[in-house]
């Protein structure tokens, strides 16, 4: 006849006691370390740190691209409009990247809190596609036109007044017809207009031709 | 209540005077688990079931991202203003009244217009926020839902299997009663007549 049974016979194996004993340590790990991180991104998540990080980044970006001096602008005055486009523009995708980013955050947390899987990426790379906004961007271009076309302007306008006053140092002697008792033909200084040279004969130098032959510009 | 590290060790709770880099002992593992589950839940109550309503109620009536851009459309045209003006100021430029009133209207004109469409992106945007974020608070919610299901489905099938057994156990034992007594009986019966 068997013997009764024995309460050791049914007692875990060295294995399973290990194994409950890690589950434990890790568990009250978990509970130690990870449980006040996961609280204190909880709490991150509440606040508006990220929205307001990149509508600072966003308003830098802005005024760094469309608020530098120039006279044109000053004078023109009507530059105000594009910029509070592109500053609104900027500033709404500011708030929208940052909401992304906050929720992204807040669903995070709850899904580890709950046991789900969370998402490892905060979003916050979206902070570098800020710059190139399209609002952003069409002020910046229209600014850099408007630079380019004032900026040609003014290298005509020197261009033209340096070559008046070249025009105007211009010197010749021309032949009055006359002639001194002596038979020596008298010869008159004469002296380049702002539109037109002279030559060393004293003409002025008018018509494209003879312009572009005074110019030496081909020789 | 019963919560982790309060456990007596008579119950396979660990402790604490144990040395830092040993094991805990876990004598009991079922009660263990019973104590680690039960404030695992108590834990998600206390500190993250006032966030998960806030979450879901945010999801539904949110409107931050409009009031914002009503707000920087106020905002803006002040702001653009004074760059201007500063601007002018800087170079001296003196415009004329009917260039003043001119740059006075087309900032008001690129404003309004600024206006509506940061108005017309954030309500997208919000919509679109919103919606993504119920849909992950869904996911969530269906994923604890399947987890809570194979729990229960679990619990069940072991509640079930007890009672079977319970239920065999018994009829095992009715029916050695009744072999134990027929046995005894006959064997009355057997004595008595020899």
């Amino acid at each position: 006849m068997s013997s009764k049974p024995k309460k050791q016979d049914y007692e875990a194996s060295a294995a399973e006691k290990t194994s409950a004993s890690v589950a434990m340590a890790d568990h009250k790990y978990f509970k130690e370390k990870y449980d006040p991180l996961l609280q204190q991104m909880r709490d991150e998540s509440l606040t508006d740190r990220a929205t307001d990080r990149l509508r600072g980044r966003a308003n830098a970006d802005t005024m760094q691209a469309l608020t530098k001096p120039s006279y044109a602008r000053a004078a023109g005055g009507a530059d105000g409009g594009d910029m509070a486009q592109a500053y609104l523009g900027q500033l709404g995708i500011a708030n929208t990247s940052g909401k992304e980013i906050q929720n992204t955050m807040q669903t995070n947390v709850l899904g580890t809190a709950r046991g789900q899987a969370a998402d490892a990426s905060s979003g916050m790379a979206q902070a570098s596609r800020l710059a190139t906004s399209s609002a952003l961007t069409r002020a910046k271009n229209k600014q850099a036109v408007a630079d380019a076309k004032f900026t040609a302007v003014g290298q005509v306008a020197g261009a033209a007044l340096a070559q008046g006053l070249d025009n105007m140092g211009s010197t010749g002697e021309r032949d009055t017809g006359k002639t001194t008792p002596d038979g020596k033909p008298i010869m008159e200084k004469t002296q380049g207009g702002f539109f037109s040279p002279t030559n060393k004969e004293g003409q002025k130098v008018k018509g494209f031709k003879n312009r572009l032959a005074y110019s030496e510009f081909f020789s | 209540m019963i919560s982790i590290g309060q456990l007596p060790p008579e119950y396979g709770g660990y402790s604490s005077q144990q040395n830092a880099n040993a094991l805990p002992s876990v004598q009991d593992p079922d009660k263990v688990y019973e104590a680690m589950t039960r404030q695992d839940y108590l834990d998600y109550q206390k500190n993250y079931r006032g966030f998960e309503d806030g979450l879901i109620d945010k999801a539904q009536n949110d409107t931050s991202l409009i009031d914002a851009a009503r707000t920087d459309s106020a905002n803006a045209m002040g702001l653009m203003s004074g760059v201007s003006d500063r601007n002018a100021s800087r170079y001296g430029v003196e415009l004329t009244p009917a260039q003043r009133q001119e740059r006075r209207r087309s900032l008001a004109r690129a404003n309004t217009l600024g206006t509506s469409q940061s108005l017309g992106d954030a309500r997208v945007a919000q919509q679109e926020a919103n919606q993504r974020q119920l849909s992950d608070l869904i996911n969530i919610g269906q994923g604890v839902n399947r987890s809570s299901l194979s729990q229960m489905g679990s619990a069940a099938a072991d509640a079930t299997q007890r009672k079977n057994a319970y239920d065999s156990a018994k009829a095992a034992s009715k029916a050695q009663t009744y072999s134990t007594l027929g046995s005894l009986g006959s064997m009355a019966i057997m004595a008595m007549a020899f």
